[in-house]
């Protein structure tokens, strides 16, 4: 069978492969009407903050934000892109501020880094906790916060 | 004047402390696991019917508008602290437990610290946390 890379098993990076103080930078992504849009069905949540352009000129936005958590949602999928805590462990809790507003049209990218490690739930799994930042064009903190992880360990 | 939709909803003074709000259920699908990936962009998980842990939670802000209370005129969602206990697949029923532990007023509305709950069709509690919210004051009549 041809294969592009292992089909079965976790291939790492393992609890080991991390040290405290590591950081990532994630890529851009433009925040759309159609990401909120699609959250708003998605999530139920229709909050005029969200879905009514005209109630929202007249509040201190000036025009429709993103949900907190599709923020929340982008930044995940983000940090997953290179930070491999998030790409390869399984996410176990969260401490997160919704500092600021996401508008149509902010790009957003994920500043992180490996803050703590510490045993896991069981011998075969280690926990990570990682500091990460949601940062806009501007370079404007919009959301932050720590994220934990369950690692694999290497195995023996 | 009479109440417009715009004006049913549950601003800082009616909210009531200690009082367990319990939404309906909903039930994961593929379908709601495709589009969250979708918007995440993150690379599904290998098992197609394992739920990504941050799904059921932006559900239950939705399932909190199907409750018999009127929505929450929140205007700005400050915070939250939560845990992840248990896997959640498809398949699963979840629904969502409140309730108000503290509210505390501030010069443009009010701060509700919210404590929350995700429960399965086992009555298991697969995720909790608690949220802060800013919350409008009724508006002068």
């Amino acid at each position: 069978m041809l294969s592009y890379g292992p089909v079965s098993g976790h291939s790492g990076p393992f609890f080991e492969d991390l040290t405290v103080g590591q950081e990532f930078i994630s890529p851009g992504r433009t925040v759309t009407e159609a990401d909120i849009v699609i959250f708003a069905g998605l999530s139920g949540d229709y909050n005029v903050l969200h879905t009514d352009a005209e109630h929202m000129k007249s509040s201190i936005f000036g025009e429709r934000i993103a949900h907190g958590l599709l923020g929340l949602s982008i930044e995940q999928g983000l940090a997953s892109r290179g930070e491999p805590a998030a790409a390869h462990g399984v996410l176990s809790g969260l401490k997160w501020k919704f500092k600021g507003p996401i508008k149509i049209g902010d790009t957003v990218h994920v500043r992180s880094r490996i803050a703590a490690k510490k045993d896991g739930p069981d011998a075969a799994r280690g926990l990570v906790t990682v500091e990460r930042e949601l940062v806009n064009q501007r370079g404007e903190v919009v959301q932050e916060g720590e994220t934990e992880h369950v690692v694999e360990r290497r195995p023996a | 004047m009479s109440e417009t939709a715009a004006t049913v909803q549950c601003f800082f003074e009616d909210v009531e402390v200690n009082v367990p709000l319990e939404t309906p259920g909903i039930t994961l699908t593929r379908a709601h696991v495709a589009l969250f990936s979708g918007i995440t962009g993150e690379a599904g998980p290998e098992d197609p019917n394992t739920v990504p842990g941050l799904l059921p939670l932006c559900l239950s802000s939705g399932l909190g508008w199907r409750v018999p209370r009127p929505p929450l005129a929140v205007l700005a969602f400050m915070g939250f602290e939560w845990r992840f206990l248990a896997p959640v697949r498809v398949g699963d029923t979840v629904h969502s437990v409140s309730r108000t532990i503290t509210k505390r007023s501030m010069r443009e509305g009010g701060v509700v610290i919210e404590e929350r709950s995700i429960v399965n069709q086992r009555g298991e509690t697969v995720q909790a946390g608690k949220l802060t919210l800013l919350v409008a004051r009724r508006p002068a009549a």
